[in-house]
């Protein structure tokens, strides 16, 4: 080099070579910032806000109009109960999906648009790493302050109503099963900020599969199986400790691994490709 | 084994197509090491896609070329390491400060010690005359600012070959200034290889050039060269008195290459392509005085200016693919 710098130079040609380096820019792009607790607030604010209502305002006002499933479930309490891990996991399910493509919708289409890629990518840096610094970054955001966060607000409000610990199990398991879904549509949403340089064709495709989804299953319904638009429903009746009926449960979870297993391959061979 | 060549880069019939569009034409180049070397041609010549090929964000559709002695497509990552980029736009990490960039820029090339890291980090803003603007956000600096960061983040893994698209071109003169100072400092520990279309830095600071015009090098050579423009050694003599045969008697000559005349209010100007120097400054001069009739009222050697040697290699080149 021009002047020998009293440095160690990087001379590894890993496979993931900047990947750390880019992992913590990521990370500090959301945990160095006040996007992570806004976003916790926000999040936490919503979903434990529509749980509580679940738990505290809904029951008194169905019983007041005679609604026939207070009784069903057991009185107001058990109602407010069943009212709030259904809420929470079908319609918490749905929320962080979309929350997830509009979050992140410009994880890559942002930097490609404003040259920041190419400068990055002009750096010793392997393509691959800057795609998966990205996935693995907004991974641990999904997971942390989506999804872990309200869950824990959701689950002390479903225990305090309930007098005793929610079970455990069968709340981790609805974890998981939205954990599924989220994942589902964060690989989506990175493989089309690959595929395409604006974000309309991106959100179009992303909400359109989150919000239409279910709506083309109505139609075609082995879609259903095959695709983790049945997931807020699994995530519920799991979390409520209910039956699964058969072949509700593992096909659409396996598919939506598969799916975005694929996702994530698609958009490291793609990124590869792509010319700047 | 350490390559050593007496080229930074070398290219061979790089070509580049964007489907019909044909970015470059059997692009044949050499940087010569350590020059400050300024790729010059109009917009859509070519320059940024050069760039970009050399720099592994766009493949070549044909040919080949080597930075070091390093393939630019199959050893990119090799060639990355010794490389500093600054493209015409420069973009920073927004949430990041001027220091944080830099050390975010270095953490790619160094392992550490972090200590080091810092201290090279405040060197570069230093360099650059930024050290007093090292922890402000850099939403706060101005476009010369923005440049001379750039720049910093650029020379950050002290390179052996700094790659500077349009470095100047959004600048006031005194941004200008102090970029082609900075570039000027750098001379000694690297190549600099930089995209402009503004003229006059060039002359500044350029010791070697490349015109590229319609994805081809139209001309390539040390600047000196390149300001002979393509008659070579010009020499301008006012004459007066008469003519007739001097055309002739300077056609006798071996080391006169053409000649032209400009009729002027008293005299004629005489533009005299040589290309002998030492003879045309010697002799030329008395074989036109031998004739005792005529009269010389100004010899000088013909200086082009850049712009002018620019225009003619151009525009001539481009008549040429019209014809």
């Amino acid at each position: 080099m021009g002047t020998s710098l009293d440095l160690e130079r990087i001379k590894e040609r890993k496979a993931l070579r900047g990947f750390a380096n880019l992992f913590r820019k990521e990370k500090q792009a959301w945990w160095g910032t006040r996007r992570w607790w806004i976003n916790a607030l926000l999040w936490s604010g919503m979903l434990g806000g529509l749980v509580l209502v679940m738990l505290y305002i809904l029951p008194p006002l169905a019983a007041a109009t005679g609604d026939p499933n207070v009784a069903e479930a057991g009185g107001q309490a058990a109602f407010g109960l069943l009212m709030g891990q259904q809420v929470y996991f079908e319609l918490g399910t749905l929320a962080v999906a979309i929350g997830v493509i509009v979050l992140f919708q410009d994880m890559i289409v942002n930097e490609r648009q404003s040259g920041l890629t190419e400068w990055l990518l002009a750096k010793p840096v392997a393509r691959r790493s800057y795609v998966l610094s990205k996935l693995c970054a907004s991974l641990l955001v999904v997971l942390a302050v989506l999804i872990a966060l309200p869950a824990l607000f959701t689950y002390m409000f479903l225990s305090v109503r309930a007098g005793s610990f929610f079970p455990p199990g069968a709340f981790l398991g609805g974890l998981g099963v939205m954990v599924v879904n989220s994942v589902f549509y964060l690989t989506m949403t990175l493989m089309l900020g690959t595929l395409f340089t604006s974000r309309p064709p991106l959100l179009g495709i992303a909400l359109g599969a989150a919000l239409g989804g279910n709506l083309l299953a109505s139609f075609i319904e082995p879609l259903l199986y095959v695709t983790p638009w049945m997931l807020p429903k699994v995530a519920s009746l799991v979390a409520g400790g209910q039956p699964v009926p058969d072949g509700m449960l593992w096909p659409p979870l396996i598919a939506s691994v598969l799916w975005s297993s694929l996702f994530i391959l698609i958009a490291l061979m793609k990124f590869e490709r792509t010319e700047f | 084994m350490e390559y050593v060549s007496d080229f930074a880069i070398e290219t061979w019939g790089l070509t580049k197509k964007f489907g019909q569009v044909q970015a470059l034409n059997d692009l044949d180049l050499k940087v010569p090491r350590h020059s400050i070397f300024g790729f010059l041609g109009p917009n859509g010549a070519g320059k940024t896609t050069t760039m970009k090929i050399l720099l592994g964000l766009t493949e070549p559709t044909s040919g080949r070329g080597e930075i070091f002695g390093h393939d630019i497509v199959s050893e990119s990552l090799a060639i990355r390491e010794r490389i500093g980029y600054l493209p015409q736009h420069p973009r920073f990490i927004e949430y990041m400060t001027a220091r944080e960039n830099l050390i975010f820029t270095a953490n790619f090339y160094f392992r550490g010690p972090q200590a080091k890291i810092f201290e090279r980090c405040d060197e570069m803003l230093e360099l650059v005359g930024l050290t007093g603007k090292a922890d402000r956000p850099i939403k706060g600096f101005s476009g010369g600012e923005k440049q001379r960061l750039g720049i910093a983040l650029a020379q950050i893994n002290d390179p052996d070959l700094l790659i500077l698209d349009e470095p100047a071109s959004s600048l006031d003169p005194i941004g200008r200034q102090a970029v082609l100072d900075i570039m000027a400092g750098l001379r000694e520990r690297s190549t600099i290889f930089y995209s402009t279309h503004i003229l006059d830095d060039v002359q500044r600071v350029s010791d070697t050039v490349a015109i590229l015009n319609q994805g081809k090098v139209v001309a390539s050579g040390p600047i000196g060269q390149i300001l002979n423009g393509k008659d070579g050694l010009v020499y301008q003599v006012g004459v007066k008195g008469p003519t007739e045969r001097l055309r002739e008697r300077l056609n006798e000559l071996s080391w006169v290459k053409n000649t032209t005349v400009k009729k002027q209010k008293d005299s004629n100007l005489w533009q005299i392509s040589v290309s002998d120097e030492a003879a045309a400054e010697t002799k030329l001069l008395r074989h036109i005085l031998d004739d005792r009739r005529l009269t010389v009222t100004e010899f000088s050697r013909k200086e082009y200016e850049l712009e002018e040697a620019f225009m003619n290699i151009v525009k001539g080149d481009s008549d040429g693919h019209q014809s």
